[in-house]
């Protein structure tokens, strides 16, 4: 299998600014998501689960923790003899100096001497702030299949929503004719989900010339792809079905966690053939007392729930006191809702506690509210 | 670190969970949704800095050795410490030369080469938080040439039964070893967990297989009791002792409760055990839950109360399930009426409507059993 290796690339470097305090001390992919894991686990478990065994995490933004977490790669199976997970910060370099990763295709360019020691064949590169399930090893297929250059996973999005996306182009085998970022008129649904396999070569040489472009941004979907296009190398959109979701905003997080609480979706965790691992937590069991009341709830080990909850995800370690509600909520690690609190569309962030008889959040609000504080006093 | 090689030894045949060690070995037993039995004692090792230790089964290796692996989730060095798991190799003639002795015996070189001056030998079936380094320092400081983990209970009518009873003297030297058959509530009940220099326990066992053919270490211990200084350390919090079924739905049902459960689980005291990787509990709307404990994976779209749940188990709606231990992917049909069971792993129960047994007599439902 030497001949086909194919080694992945998780762009993990972004803030993902509109999670506001979520992502003060830690990068997106870090967040913590659907009760045990975090973000970044969806990406890293896709690739074990696909076969795809030497994975290049690049990270910049608020990166220790992401370091540390990703580096235990037997959460994933991925510490087998030929396995590993790598952590590619930036770093200083002998004629350029130190350099911060100037955009995606950059992110890459930077590595190409990991890349070279991996003996890639082709690359692979993900997103690490996405949560969907994917097999790569058939998307490897598809690009040797159709004789590509370069294949991009695609999603058909409701077309009224397509001029948010980096939208394809297609012809009737599905060979992407024509890229265009967020159109105003939409010509196809078919949008870009940051998934993309390169052959190796092919793409060490448009990243070379791209690193000495001056006017470029760097940018797999600005710069990368319209080359690769505009030389007519053969680019393969990829059709991806099932369950997708960038989660850029407290809103679209909270969602995201609530569709779980739907027996039916999509995402479907609990699949015994396409597990999603994590950092496992040395923890008793869930907890659940005499007097508590639990209803459409997603919970994981560790939880103490003494109250109510209804229509909520507890995460690992969250406490839930005696006469507390927890209603229509998302509570992360290590939260504990005090005696007679009221926790009403919210996310709690970790950690975070709620002092007896507190009372947050709203249920006839718009928006969801993150309640990040360490401590949530009760109003006088 | 801990200068002792932490010997995990087999219970004797008066430990037998009916029907759950048909498949697998006491250690293996299913207990409190996420563990096995064997998880305890190895946390226990584990926490205390012992990186050498050995494990010793009976027979029916598979499920523990499946649990086990190589051991890298109880936090042991795979380089510098070692999980070791032994058993005798040689058949034997009939089950009652099928002891710890002859294990030890046949094992003797790999217990010559640990480079550890102290064992500590401790059993799976006694669940309790101990940290043996600590007990290992108050042995050497003690001077005694053994030192006996025992508690002090006044339950043992109820508890403990077949358990060995020791008589403590008042400097908390042991004198005296007799059976736990019931007869009085206040008994000083051996842990079977004894620590000593690493020739001493060479030495004991040699001697027991001389001396008899059918001899265990406890019994070699009994013998020698007023030969060697036995010095007796109490343990003061909880002990579960795990040696029928009885005891296995009784120690499941206390420690099943939030209120019960810092009996056991304590934040500085982590019990190590092998991740499944299942999701989430995922409750439906309508569940009803009280007094659980329950693991990850389960979907519960009945009425739970005072359960103890293992993983992936599925409660469907109409199902009124109390009092009830459900091991590992069992799955409880729709209106299904519980009280008093345990269902073993992956058993579906779905034509009976009603099951019912008592605290005494628990029913048992076999594992991958449809009924």
């Amino acid at each position: 299998m030497r001949n086909d290796n194919m080694v992945a690339m998780i762009l993990a470097g972004g803030r993902g600014s509109r999670l506001l305090d979520l992502t003060k001390k830690v990068a997106k992919p870090a967040v913590y998501f659907g009760g045990k894991y975090r973000i970044i686990d969806f990406p890293l478990s896709n690739c074990s689960n696909s076969g795809v065994s030497i994975v290049g995490v690049l990270t910049q933004y608020e990166s220790v923790l992401l370091n540390s977490y990703v580096a235990r790669d037997h959460h994933w199976g991925l510490d087998a003899k030929d396995s590993g997970v790598f952590v590619l910060p930036p770093r200083e370099k002998d004629e350029t100096g130190f350099g911060l990763y100037r955009g995606t295709a950059d992110a890459i360019t930077q590595n190409l001497d990991f890349l070279d020691q991996m003996e890639a064949d082709y690359v692979l590169v993900l997103s690490g702030d996405h949560i969907y399930k994917m097999d790569y090893a058939k998307m490897l297929s598809a690009h040797k299949a159709a004789n590509a250059e370069c294949t991009i996973a695609v999603l058909a999005v409701p077309i009224k929503e397509a001029s948010r996306f980096g939208i394809m182009n297609t012809d009737e085998n599905d060979l992407i004719v024509e890229f265009e970022e967020k159109p105003a008129k939409p010509k196809s649904n078919l949008a870009s989900m940051g998934i993309y396999i390169f052959n190796y070569r092919t793409l060490r040489k448009y990243l070379t010339a791209d690193e000495k472009d001056s006017n470029s941004n760097h940018d797999f979907g600005k710069d990368v792809i319209p080359a690769f296009l505009r030389d007519g190398k053969r680019c393969l959109a990829y059709r991806f079905k099932g369950y997708w979701k960038d989660v850029g905003t407290i809103d679209s997080l909270w969602e995201a966690n609530m569709d779980l609480l739907n027996p039916e979706n999509e995402l479907d965790l609990s699949d015994p053939q396409w597990k999603i691992y994590t950092e496992d937590a040395m923890i008793y069991p869930q907890y659940i007392g005499e007097e508590a009341v639990v209803e459409n709830a997603y919970i994981t080990q560790g939880v103490l729930v003494e109250g109510t909850v209804r229509n909520s995800v507890l995460f690992t370690s969250v406490q839930v006191k005696k006469d507390a509600q927890v209603i229509d909520s998302v509570i992360m690690p290590g939260a504990v809702i005090g005696e007679g609190a009221k926790v009403t569309r919210c996310i709690v962030a970790d950690n975070v506690k709620i002092e007896p008889g507190a009372v947050v959040g709203n249920k006839d609000s718009e928006h969801i509210e993150l309640i990040a504080n360490k401590k949530v006093k009760k109003e006088a | 670190m801990c200068e002792a090689l932490g010997i995990v030894n087999f219970e004797d045949t008066a430990v037998d969970i009916a029907g759950m060690t048909d498949y697998r070995t006491i250690s293996a037993v299913s207990f409190l949704g996420r563990y096995r039995l064997i998880d305890f004692v190895l946390s226990n090792m584990s926490n205390s800095g012992i990186q050498q230790i050995q494990i010793y089964i009976k027979d029916k290796p598979r499920s523990i050795i499946e649990h086990l692996g190589v051991g890298s989730q109880y936090n042991i060095n795979p380089k510098r410490g070692r999980m070791h798991i032994l058993y005798g190799e040689q058949a034997v003639r009939s089950e009652i030369y099928n002891h710890d002795i002859a294990s030890f015996m046949a094992n003797m070189h790999f217990i010559e080469e640990v480079n550890c001056p102290y064992v500590i030998i401790a059993p799976s079936y006694m669940v309790y938080r101990c940290d043996y380094n600590e007990m290992l320092k108050q042995h050497i400081e003690s001077g005694n040439d053994i030192t006996l983990l025992y508690k002090a209970t006044d339950e043992a009518k109820e508890q403990f039964i077949d358990c060995d009873v020791v008589t403590v003297d008042k400097d908390k030297r042991i004198i005296a070893f007799e059976k736990n058959r019931g007869k009085y509530k206040n008994r000083n009940i051996s842990l079977e967990c004894y620590i000593m220099s690493k020739k001493l326990f060479m030495e004991l066992v040699k001697r027991a297989a001389n001396t008899s053919a059918l001899y265990w270490l406890k019994d070699i211990l009994a013998d020698c009791c007023m030969e060697y200084k036995i010095g007796g350390i109490a343990i003061k919090g909880y002990v579960g002792c795990i040696n029928n079924i009885k005891a296995y739905f009784r120690e499941s049902m206390f420690l099943g409760k939030l209120e019960n459960a810092g009996a056991l689980f304590k934040n500085d005291w982590p019990i190590y055990t092998k991740t499944s990787d299942s999701s989430p509990t995922q409750y439906a709307p309508g569940a009803k839950v009280s007094g659980c404990s329950v693991a990850n994976g389960c979907y519960i779209e009945g009425a739970i109360e005072n359960c103890v749940l293992g993983r992936n188990v599925v409660v469907k709606k109409g199902a009124v399930v109390k009092n009830c231990i459900l091991l590992q992917g069992s799955y409880i049909g729709e209106n299904a009426k519980l009280d008093h069971v345990v269902v073993d792993k992956e058993a579906i129960i779905h034509h009976v409507k009603k099951l019912v047994g008592t605290t005494d007599a628990p029913i048992y439902v076999k594992r991958r059993d449809r009924i």
